[in-house]
């Protein structure tokens, strides 16, 4: 693999400043150099020190770290119901999962955290298969099935079809059902539990209940960390996020509902937790969900639109107390789907009051912890994994451009484009400009 | 879209002795063939400029595992989580093409829907594969091969093929696996070398059940394969209208007679491969010369190489592929069988290659407009660097092969200056 220098590309660089113009170094999978570039500044480095080096030349492009989409379910297939996710035979929603894997990487995303799997292995085996190589996609940290209670969120079993089988979860009920499902997962190679510790309105169950007994939670929790795994969880409900944090569970997905009760929690315990309300799904299902017989009308019932109003709050008050909120969350719906994770960032900047800064920390830099990375990835600093965006605009301009595929110009993840940037001249005709699925120059789109 | 390879030394795969020429390729069909007196205008289409490489059409894959998964064993197959399985059948089908084969039949699965999922998924447009036809598991009974359950592990999860026992329970399995999408069925007729107690003499299924599978598939415009390594499971098999068979290595003049007999219909698949694999290159895998031998290995080859020659001289068509995907027999070396045909069966190159192209688009149930390069017919077309009737071998050189072009997309590009800039890149 050879070196590869971008020049000439405005940096923006994960810690929070002002892009500047310079030029970029990847030696292997790692960046090597950032030196900033033009009147004033040390020269670039001398060309004897990249012989053989690939040159972009960016022409004042925008150039990122690879973003980081902290709740991801790969194997949400774009259906309007979890039956009709649950019903996907598994080899189909294998073949499902490696597209979509290529999908979020090829949308700019190079890292991904499961937030839950839709079949006992898929997360498992998806992100093994990327690892070696077999098939293309974002650094994955692979979740178990939504761990849930008879009736509750995810259990999607039928009064006279009780098999296991037909649920989307994996429903258990008592501290010793919860032992074995937890161990059962770790033996699967799973990095995270999801459990669900609230309702969900569409279910049923509104999203200010919760389920699970503390004790349940707790052997959970105990489980999990004997073997080294994280536990992430389903919690809109007040209760369910502070159980979160009394019982140390690492990763809060939606947190909707809160008080200053809870917040309070939540401040005093920021850096033990990450936050990612998914905010697309509360928004996409409240207003945009009618074609699939979800209308306005009827999601207020539901309770989403109220649902919507608090969890806005207690984002913006979570962002004021300086609780890092992350972007990503329950992409793969038919109304969600998958691809347009990006819109998470403009609904922080739109709804949540962050700064097109902000934003795109929250996608990059904070993200680093998410992934359990530290500060490996999510910056353009000298020693940290080339995870890098070439971004055609100024995302911190234009929040939107980061949806837009075409402005995307290229994507590296490792050191490796897994799309190149378009040449400008000596571009063959086609079909070479146009390739085949399958072939070798697969990031020339 | 168009393409125009021009400058290219035509191997049409009917026999015909290759010539100079122009080929243009309009949206999935060979628009116009042209020897070099009279070249084809470019118009709007790509020039391709062949720089006197062969031009020939996609070789067929007559007997494909894709699911087997390059383990030493079927045990080591079938152990296989379904998942990963099906990961690596798309990874599979993927390198089938780019290696040159732009049809594959698919000759049994090692769990129920492999086949046919990766066959939907190639069609769909989801992955990149050759053509492909679905097999189902391979039916078998019970201790035959195909059967590896254990005396205390008889769960049907464990055994590679499906186990049958009688004319119904053959007919619900064959039942099963046209539910399931397949183009065709696999009955396992004879044993194999490497199944004690059921080596490649036995013959096992009742012609009760075989007919039972016979009408099931005919009712439903789906095709029967059968595993038919003895003379009586030859004999079985074209008794009950089978059309195709794999291995066939013992015969007696009445079988060859049999077979001759309806030679317009009936494709033999001998997949020698595996049968020279296990006798001289599978010590690396616990299997010694010496075990071979035991297990009758040089026996069969022997008989094979006689039974297949006669076919040959009869006018049988016997095609090229099978059985790829052991450890001592990976997936795509497939082409290697060519020179195998030449080598020890009598084959001339070109009826070599004939029956790989020509032969394999009638075996795909194309044969007319599938396998050769003719105005009308599918552009399924490779660039060789070189000349296969010359040397055979380029064919299973990655290198050689310069482009695959399936249904009139490429499926591997010709390398351009350009291109290669960015090789280095990724």
């Amino acid at each position: 693999m050879a070196d590869v220098l971008y020049t000439n590309v405005r940096i923006f660089d994960g810690g929070g400043e002002t892009p500047f113009t310079g030029d970029v170094l990847v030696q292997g999978n790692t960046i090597s150099r950032v030196v900033k570039t033009g009147y004033g500044q040390r020269s670039p480095p001398g060309s004897s020190a990249l012989a053989g080096a690939l040159v972009i030349d960016g022409g004042g492009a925008f150039l990122m770290p690879g973003m980081i989409e902290a709740h991801t379910h790969f194997s949400w297939n774009d259906q309007p119901s979890l039956d009709a996710i649950q019903r996907m035979p598994p080899e189909e929603h294998i073949l499902w999962c490696a597209q979509v894997a290529k999908l979020y990487l090829d949308m700019g995303w190079t890292s991904a955290v499961g937030a839950a799997a839709a079949k006992p292995r898929l997360d498992v085996v998806i992100r093994n298969a990327i690892n070696d190589g077999t098939i293309v996609g974002p650094r994955y940290l692979a979740a178990s099935q939504e761990i849930t209670v008879p009736g509750g969120l995810g259990d999607t079993t039928l009064p006279h079809l009780p098999q296991p089988e037909f649920a989307f979860g994996a429903v258990v009920s008592g501290a010793e059902e919860m032992r074995r499902c937890v161990r059962m997962f770790a033996k699967y190679g799973v990095d995270s539990l999801k459990i669900n510790l609230s309702g969900e309105s569409i279910t049923g169950m509104p999203g200010e209940m919760s389920q699970f007994t503390e004790e349940e939670i707790r052997v959970c929790v105990q489980e999990a960390k004997a073997w080294g795994k994280r536990v992430a969880a389903h919690a809109r409900s007040t209760w369910s996020i502070q159980q979160c944090v009394k019982q140390g569970i690492e990763v809060i997905y939606h947190a909707s509902f809160t008080d200053t009760e809870t917040l309070d929690m939540l401040e005093a315990n920021k850096l033990a937790h990450h936050v990612a309300p998914g905010l697309a799904w509360l928004i996409n299902t409240s207003h945009h969900a009618g074609q699939w017989g979800l209308t306005p009308e009827i999601t207020k019932k539901m309770g989403y639109h109220r649902e919507l109003e608090a969890a806005i709050e207690s984002m913006k008050a979570m962002r004021k107390r300086g609780i890092r909120i992350l972007p990503g969350g329950d992409y793969g719906f038919a109304w969600t789907p998958h691809g347009t994770n990006a819109k998470d960032l403009e609904y922080f900047v739109k709804m949540v009051g962050m700064s097109t800064m902000e934003a795109l920390l929250s996608a990059t830099a904070w993200g680093g912890p998410m992934m359990k990375m530290g500060k490996t990835i999510g910056y353009i600093r000298e020693g940290c994994l080339a995870d890098i965006l070439l971004i055609d605009g100024d995302p911190l301009t234009d929040i939107t451009v980061l949806q837009d595929k075409s402005r995307i110009l290229s994507v590296m993840k490792d050191g490796v484009f897994h799309r190149a940037p378009p040449l400008r001249q000596g571009r063959p005709l086609s079909p070479l400009s146009q390739p085949a699925p399958g072939a070798p120059n697969r990031w020339a789109t | 879209m168009e393409t125009l390879f021009t400058n290219v030394r035509i191997l049409d795969g009917t026999g015909t002795l290759p010539y100079s020429g122009s080929v243009l390729v309009s949206g999935n069909r060979i628009r116009q063939v042209g020897r070099s007196t009279a070249p084809i205008t470019p118009g709007g289409a790509t020039v391709i400029d062949g720089a006197g490489a062969t031009l020939m059409p996609g070789m067929v894959e007559a007997h494909t595992h894709i699911s087997w998964n390059d383990a030493a064993t079927l045990a080591g197959i079938q152990t296989m989580p379904l998942e990963e399985h099906v990961l690596w059948c798309a990874k599979v089908a993927k390198k089938y093409l780019e290696s040159g084969f732009t049809s594959c039949l698919g000759a049994a699965c090692a769990k129920p829907r492999l086949d046919v999922v990766i066959r939907n998924a190639i069609e769909s447009g989801q992955i990149p594969g050759p053509r492909y036809l679905a097999a189902s598991q391979e039916i078998t009974v019970l201790g035959g091969l195909g059967d590896e359950t254990l005396p205390h592990l008889p769960f049907p999860d464990f055994s590679f093929g499906v186990n049958v026992t009688g004319a119904e329970e053959m007919r619900k399995a064959v039942r099963m696996f046209l539910k399931f999408g397949c183009d065709s069925v696999k009955l396992n007729l004879s044993g194999d070398n490497f199944v004690r107690g059921a080596d490649a003499h036995t013959t096992w299924m009742t012609d009760a059940e075989v007919a039972a599978a016979a009408e099931e598939v005919k009712m439903r415009g789906k095709r029967i394969i059968v595993h038919a390594r003895s003379n009586a499971s030859v004999k079985q098999a074209l008794r009950h209208g089978i059309e195709l068979i794999y291995h066939a290595s013992f015969t007696d003049t009445e079988s060859l007679d049999m077979l001759e007999a309806v030679k317009d219909r009936v494709f033999v698949v001998p997949g020698i491969g595996i049968l020279h694999a296990v006798l001289h290159e599978a010590e690396a895998f616990g299997i010694t010369h010496q075990m071979a031998l035991d297990w009758g290995y040089q026996q069969e080859w022997e008989a094979a190489l006689e039974s297949l020659s006669k076919m040959h001289k009869r006018g049988i068509r016997v095609l090229p592929g099978g059985d790829y995907g052991f450890a001592f027999n990976p997936h795509f070396q497939n082409a290697r069988d060519l020179e195998f045909f030449v080598k020890y069966l009598g084959f001339t190159p070109m009826e070599a290659i004939r029956a790989t192209t020509v032969y394999g688009g009638q075996i795909m149930l194309r044969g007319h407009e599938l396998g050769a390069v003719k105005e009308g017919w599918l552009a399924d077309l490779l660039l060789v660097d070189g000349d296969p009737l010359a040397n055979l071998s380029i064919l299973r050189d990655q290198k050689r092969i310069l482009a695959v072009m399936k249904d009139g997309v490429f499926a591997k590009s010709p390398a351009m200056a350009s291109q290669r800039a960015w090789g280095h890149a990724a």
